[in-house]
């Protein structure tokens, strides 16, 4: 459902609100289908706020967005989707994990795609964003995590 | 001393009567200050208040939409755009403005949104008279925007800056008066066509009416409890004659026959609608059709169209449903059309 919203009625992201309807929709579907899912990315949020710089806000399509100083380092949809910015080498260094996808809608670039879908997914999502982050913390001549 | 005895008794009386008073004013100060304590910490929550100060946010902005399409000479009965979508997404962020230091969870956020929302449902049947088909329609568009609300809420208070929380709110606020005040008028027309193995000769007296269809209900809403066609009846066969459309609950569609051309084209406008709490103010059935084309092979091709205008906005939702509840009208009809006509 998702993967087909994304695909032919992408254009009607620019609609104010209707992107968040649409998160809001997945949600909905989480909250009765899949709670458990719901607690998940709570677990994600918690820790991944813990993180020294990073700031949680809304994403612009809905979701949650994960920001290192201003810069957004992945979000997490409605629906449990977690899309990450790595780069290339990065990406080759997960490229054996069959569960992590291209992004769902921007093809060839450093964005990544991981469905979060059950406990075990929780230190995947955290290893990918931890990634990310610590992309943005080397250009930061900063720590790292680990 | 006799005199002396009552004195003293009297004045005894006089202090009973002085301490039982003290003591039921104790009481009742007491009383009223465990009743206050009671509503101010277990009813009048920062839970209820969201729940609460939202909802009634909410009545009041559909009040004023109402008074501003009205100031404007509009149709008063339209549910604009903004009280679909503004007002759900703004109750999202009122309520979470009372919560913010409830520290919830996003699970517990969606979940309490979602109460949030069958509260509103809840108070949109009993107040608004709304039918419970419409409320079953409206829930998934309400409950998605007030979850949106919450997490935009829950994203704008986490950062704390006042200014930018009032410039969402203002230009939210905004959105709902240019809205309110804007015209509305949405038309749309509904076709559908199917190929019956008889000749038109004899699928057309069934076009102009028929007899009660007894079949089940195919349509998961029709299943659900919204009225479906079972019959249609004329008092003549000619131009200007009225027509009457039944539904499975008693109601009537009222319609004046406007074209009668015999084996090709049944034309009727609707005169009246029932005053059905499900479509009252929200749509108006304009105008049924039935066109039949010999295909000369034994078949006829019959098409069945419907003009109707949505007093209920955004249309790109509604316009959906009213969309698939028409197309499974003219099925139910058109079906029974055929199960008849091709009865040998």
């Amino acid at each position: 459902m998702f993967l087909f919203v994304v695909k032919y009625l992408n254009f009607l992201k620019s609609v104010p609100l209707l992107p968040h309807l649409f998160d809001g929709l997945l949600r909905l579907h989480l909250l009765v289908f899949k709670p458990s899912v719901l607690s998940l990315i709570d677990e994600i949020e918690t820790e991944v706020s813990k993180w020294k710089g990073v700031k949680i806000t809304s994403h612009k399509y809905g979701g949650l967005q994960f920001n290192y100083k201003q810069k957004e380092i992945g979000h997490i949809h409605g629906n449990g989707m977690l899309d990450v910015l790595l780069n290339k080498t990065s990406k080759q260094y997960i490229s054996d994990n069959k569960r992590v996808r291209e992004h769902h809608s921007i093809k060839s670039s450093g964005w990544i795609s991981f469905s979060i879908v059950s406990n075990n997914d929780v230190q995947m999502a955290l290893k990918l964003l931890a990634m990310a982050y610590n992309l943005r913390y080397k250009n930061q001549s900063d720590l790292y995590i680990h | 001393m006799g005199f002396h005895i009552v004195l003293v008794e009297a004045v005894a009386a006089l202090r009973t009567s002085e301490i039982i008073g003290k003591t039921f004013n104790i009481v009742k100060t007491n009383l009223i200050t465990i009743l206050n304590n009671f509503i101010m910490n277990k009813i009048i929550t920062p839970k209820f208040n969201g729940y609460a100060v939202s909802n009634l946010l909410a009545f009041v902005l559909i009040g004023l939409s109402k008074l501003l399409l009205d100031m404007r000479g509009l149709n008063a009965g339209i549910f604009v755009f903004s009280e679909f979508v503004i007002v759900p997404f703004l109750m999202g962020i009122i309520s979470t403005w009372y919560w913010k230091n409830l520290q919830l969870t996003g699970r517990q956020l969606t979940g309490y949104s979602c109460i949030n929302g069958l509260i509103a449902i809840a108070l949109s049947y009993i107040f608004l008279k709304e039918g419970s088909i419409c409320l079953l329609i409206v829930s998934p568009l309400l409950l998605a925007f007030i979850i949106s609300g919450a997490f935009a809420g829950r994203a704008m208070f986490r950062q704390d800056n006042e200014t930018l929380n009032v410039s969402v709110l203002s230009l939210l606020l905004l959105v709902f008066v240019v809205d309110s005040i804007s015209l509305h008028e949405y038309k749309n027309e509904v076709s559908d066509q199917i190929i019956i193995n008889a000749p038109v000769s004899k699928v057309w007296p069934l076009v102009v009416e028929y007899d009660r269809n007894t079949d089940p209900d195919k349509y998961w809403l029709f299943k659900a409890g919204m009225p479906s066609p079972v019959q249609s009846t004329v008092d003549g066969h000619y131009v200007g004659a009225n027509r009457k459309c039944i539904f499975s609950n008693g109601y009537t569609f009222d319609e004046k026959i406007v074209t009668y051309d015999i084996n090709q084209n049944l034309t009727f406008d609707i005169t009246r609608q029932p005053r059905d709490p499900e479509i009252m103010g929200h749509i108006d059935i304009i105008r049924g059709q039935f066109i039949l084309k010999d295909n000369h092979n034994g078949t006829t091709t019959l098409i069945g169209n419907s003009w109707y205008k949505l007093y209920v906005f955004p249309t790109w939702y509604y316009d959906w449903w009213a969309e698939s509840i028409t197309r499974n009208v003219h099925l139910r009809v058109m079906d029974h059309i055929k199960h008849l006509s091709e009865k040998k």
